[in-house]
């Protein structure tokens, strides 16, 4: 390798360099990133849903009201 | 290939059948309170608009799946009734819910509004719906003619925030509290949406600038208010693009890069050069034209289905008009058909209007296919672009796949009266791109 390439290669950053990475590499790497925000988007979801309130804020308001209306 | 007619009608089917599902469960709900009308339909018009609104996010997310199989110009058209439909709905709601809190306390409406809003995940659900309105009256025709695509679409960022603001309160509804399965069903509908939004709309752009570095290489004048923008980019077979799709780009100067235009390849693709034509319609555009080489650009695709997969028939008829020749000029070279029985109808007002008129009768005259340039006024009979005028042109219209990219006023008029003239509507195939 001459001087000049390795400077080029040396100030390249990484996740540049990666970018030249063969076609089959990045397909992968893009199923990986895929699989993984579908994954996070499940625990995210499920997590909200189990937290999620017992009792609706509205219904706490108008049950009595309605039980003292009758 | 499945036809993209059957797939769009299944999927369509299975968002009503949910619609009708989260209206359903409402009504069999046992926290459904029951002191009236309004109560019950601020109920079902909350949940139908909260169902709608992640039915939206996913139809615009992008996804290759929904792009190849239904087609950019049906999600498009669904997206535009179906928006409008979301939030009438959560105005509906809102109202209702008002006037239901109002006669459950028997209150006047003002304090009924104070006290929703001091309801836990409210004001945020109001800030939504108001943000929501906001775009909806952006989008009225009347409305949408004065402002600029790239403040239209500006606004139109704004739904991601307006359907985050709303999504507390849904949780919280009477609807779903206290159902652990429907509430994780909901949430999860929800999150996927917004991954979807984020892989197609968000991560895959950036992937492309990293992985193929497109570049404006040159911008080449083809008429006086037309360019031709080229572009180089590293890998660019890996996009798998097909002439006759097209992309969202971004281009990343100061005073371009906030607004992404859609805008068909005029020319095959190669695995170093991409290549699109434009005119300028308003400032926006008009910006493009100065842009420098060496600027990179951010291109979300490819995407729309007007390439020759949709081809069925032995016969091909492309109809352009003015700068829908685009898409038309990038399949012309690669269409592949026995006996090249292809033609091409470009019309245009001018002879200065048509654009890149030497590529194609070169293609023409190499392929043996033919070119019929129409150009005058549009009440000169010779230009008439009406069915039976089309079938004098290329004999026998009904044996033929035809392909149409113009103004939405003149592809509406070659539209009907095709239809009128009995052609079959899945020979037809187009791209719209007004907004």
């Amino acid at each position: 390798m001459s001087d000049t390439a390795f400077e080029v290669g040396r100030r390249t950053p990484r996740i540049a360099r990666l970018a030249g990475a063969p076609s089959y590499l990045i397909r992968w790497m893009l199923r990986i990133v895929t699989v993984s925000l579908f994954s996070a988007a499940t625990v995210v979801g499920v997590s909200l849903g189990i937290g999620a309130p017992e009792i609706s804020p509205t219904s706490m308001v108008q049950q009595p009201v309605a039980l003292s209306d009758r | 290939m499945r036809p993209p007619r059957l797939i769009a009608t299944a999927l369509l089917a299975l968002i009503w059948l949910g619609g009708a599902l989260a209206v359903l469960q409402v009504v069999l709900s046992a926290g459904v309170p029951t002191e009236g009308a309004a109560s019950l339909m601020a109920h079902a018009s909350g949940m139908a608009a909260g169902y709608g609104a992640a039915i939206m996010l996913i139809l615009m997310s992008r996804s290759p799946w929904l792009e190849r199989d239904v087609g950019a110009h049906r999600l498009a058209r669904w997206h535009g009734w179906g928006g409008r439909l979301v939030i009438i709905l959560t105005v509906v709601h809102t109202l209702l819910a008002v006037q239901a809190w109002a006669e459950a306390r028997s209150t006047d409406r003002m304090t009924a509004i104070k006290d929703v809003l001091s309801l836990p995940g409210l004001t945020a659900a109001l800030v939504g719906a108001v943000m929501l309105l906001l775009v909806g009256l952006a989008s009225l025709r009347r409305l949408r003619r004065r402002i600029s695509y790239e403040r239209w679409h500006f606004l139109h960022l704004l739904t991601y925030l307006a359907v985050a603001l709303a999504f507390a309160h849904q949780l919280a509804g009477s609807d779903l509290a206290g159902r652990k399965s429907v509430q994780i069903a909901w949430s999860l509908l929800y999150t996927y949406a917004f991954a979807l939004v984020l892989r197609w709309r968000v991560l895959q752009p950036l992937f492309q600038l990293w992985r193929h570095r497109l570049r404006v290489e040159e911008v080449r004048q083809e008429s006086p208010n037309v360019m031709s923008v080229l572009m180089s980019g590293r890998h660019l077979d890996e996009l798998r693009a097909q002439p006759g799709q097209f992309f969202r780009w971004r281009f990343l100067t100061r005073t371009t890069w906030h607004a992404a235009y859609p805008f068909s390849l005029s020319a095959p693709p190669t695995c170093e050069r991409l290549r699109i034509t434009v005119k300028a319609r308003g400032d926006g555009t008009r910006r493009i034209f100065r842009i420098p080489v060496g600027t990179l650009v951010f291109a979300e695709g490819p995407y729309g289905g007007l390439t020759q997969r949709r081809r069925r028939r032995p016969r091909v008829l492309m109809i352009a008009g003015g700068v829908g020749i685009s898409p038309m000029r990038a399949m012309f070279e690669v269409i592949d058909l026995p006996g090249k029985d292809v033609t091409l109808v470009y019309r245009a007002s001018s002879e200065q209007d048509l654009v890149l008129k030497h590529e194609l009768d070169e293609i023409a005259e190499r392929s043996g296919a033919r070119v019929v340039y129409l150009v005058g006024p549009s009440t000169d009979a010779a230009n008439e672009m009406s069915a039976r005028a089309l079938n004098r042109i290329v004999g026998d219209l009904s044996d033929h796949d035809v392909y149409l990219c113009a103004s939405p006023r003149l592809a509406g008029r070659v539209r009907d009266s095709l239809m009128l003239g009995g052609f079959p509507r899945h020979q037809l195939h187009e791209e719209r791109f007004s907004f």
